[in-house]
């Protein structure tokens, strides 16, 4: 319990970062969003609350997507993807848990559902999950995924993108979002990187590519930090 | 520590959460680890209900997550004032996707009330198509009293507050269907926080 700090504020998040819902150009969210506004809800202790210690229920330590076999690499760029969790105000999120998933380098996801002939790859895993560390660090290896077709849609293809499922300290900090990489040319044709009106808040969507000299052979390196919601933690209780 | 930063936009799950990340038990609150021994400090149900979307069809692998208080209306947590006097082998949280019918389940204890709360459990709905993730509350039946009285309930139009109350299964249980669209009468309220 020591090590978890509680966010005492949590403002409404800024215009322009939250997606345009319906979303222009995904037929999905017409038949999904909800018609009637949210209705305003001061949060109280359970909204503010939220399971401690979830790693107990949800094994982390999956972070090895890219080479679950040891000399049998994953077809693809492979990559070291890592960064912190953090508050709004900077600071690191220890103990929360991370979840990753993603296409192989052909677009195609280990899923049921992903009924594309595109090749599965018997060397990626597609999935992983961590716990941040006391600085709130998570970090994969895994690859660059490949572009796929949206099904059911008439010409839009997803940009490479990695999915996350971030679980923090509080029900307000959840979050699921999509990392995007810097410069595909199908970023500005995606409906759901575009959906989210403000430009500073795309870009934070983006991975930023470190230096191949910083990151050693065999691999490159992204760094992407993942901000949740909430501010003022106040000191861990003992 | 930096200076005050934003935080991340959200994005729908997409159709392709992967089926590893919710394990048999998963859906079970009374468990604070797949191997830890389930709480007996309560009375176990059992809710069930059906996610579904616009013209009442499923949605297949949604994932819903469940956040309760214990059976005495408190959560093992920092926020909660009495955390320490709280159930320590009661986790309160629970995680289930939905199946080809839309259907999921949860196993639990009848959470507590607590300060001017009725008894409830907050849900919280992600789904391909669902840009940005839902929450609701479900309340219980047989607390008519404390349901009247709930401030986040009074927060709806008297017409839509039945909507969050489930029913029972005839084993019981509860069920409470999620609706993500439809008419104002049939929709499920949800909250923005
Ligand atoms: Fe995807």
């Amino acid at each position: 319990m020591q090590r978890h700090a509680l966010p005492a504020r949590f403002d409404p998040l800024p215009a322009g970062t939250v997606p345009i819902v319906p979303t222009p150009g995904y037929p999905g969210t017409f038949t999904h969003t909800p018609s009637q506004p949210p209705i305003r809800r001061p949060p109280g202790r359970g909204e503010i609350a939220g399971p401690i210690a979830l790693h107990r229920k949800l094994p982390c330590g999956e972070a090895n997507l890219a080479e679950p076999s040891p000399g049998r690499p994953a077809l693809g760029q492979l990559i070291h993807l890592a960064g912190q969790v953090l508050d709004e105000d900077g600071r690191p999120v220890a103990d929360a848990v991370v979840e990753l998933w993603q296409a192989n380098a052909a677009g195609r996801y280990a899923h049921a559902n992903d009924v594309r002939d595109a090749p599965l790859d018997p060397n990626f895993r597609g999935h992983g999950r961590v716990r941040t560390d006391a600085e709130g660090r998570y970090g994969f290896f895994t690859i660059r995924p490949g572009a796929y077709p949206v099904p059911g849609a008439a010409v839009w293809w997803r940009p490479p993108h990695i999915h996350f499922s971030v679980l923090g300290p509080s029900s307000l900090a959840r979050l699921v979002t999509q990392m995007f990489f810097p410069g595909d040319p199908l970023n500005p044709l995606d409906h759901i990187f575009m959906a989210v009106p403000d430009t500073a808040a795309r870009d934070r969507l983006l991975a930023r590519p470190l230096p191949p000299a910083e990151v050693g052979a065999g691999w490159l390196g992204y760094r992407h930090d993942i901000v949740l919601r909430g501010r003022q933690a106040t000191p861990p209780l003992a | 520590m930096g200076g005050a930063v934003i935080p991340l936009s959200c994005h729908t799950i997409g159709p392709f959460f992967p089926h590893p990340f919710v394990q048999e038990g998963d859906n079970d609150l009374t468990r604070i680890a797949p191997d830890a021994p389930p709480s007996r400090r309560g009375s176990r149900i059992r809710l069930q209900g059906r996610v579904l979307r616009e013209g009442g069809l499923p949605c297949v692998n949604a994932v819903v997550e469940a956040w309760q208080a214990d059976a005495a209306g408190r959560f093992r947590h920092p926020a909660d004032p009495g955390w320490q006097e709280a159930d320590p082998e009661f986790l309160g949280w629970g995680r289930a996707v939905t199946d080809a019918e839309g259907r999921y389940e949860f196993h639990t204890l009848l959470p507590g009330g607590f300060l001017d709360r009725a008894p409830h459990v907050n849900l919280l709905v992600m789904a391909s198509g669902l840009m940005r993730p839902v929450s609701t509350t479900l309340f219980f039946p047989g607390f008519s009293e404390a349901n009247a009285a709930d401030p986040v309930l009074g927060l709806l139009p008297a017409a839509r507050r039945p909507l969050l109350v489930a029913t029972e299964d005839g084993s019981g249980g509860f069920r409470f269907d999620i609706l993500l669209r439809g008419p104002a009468s049939e929709e499920t309220p949800f909250f923005e926080d």
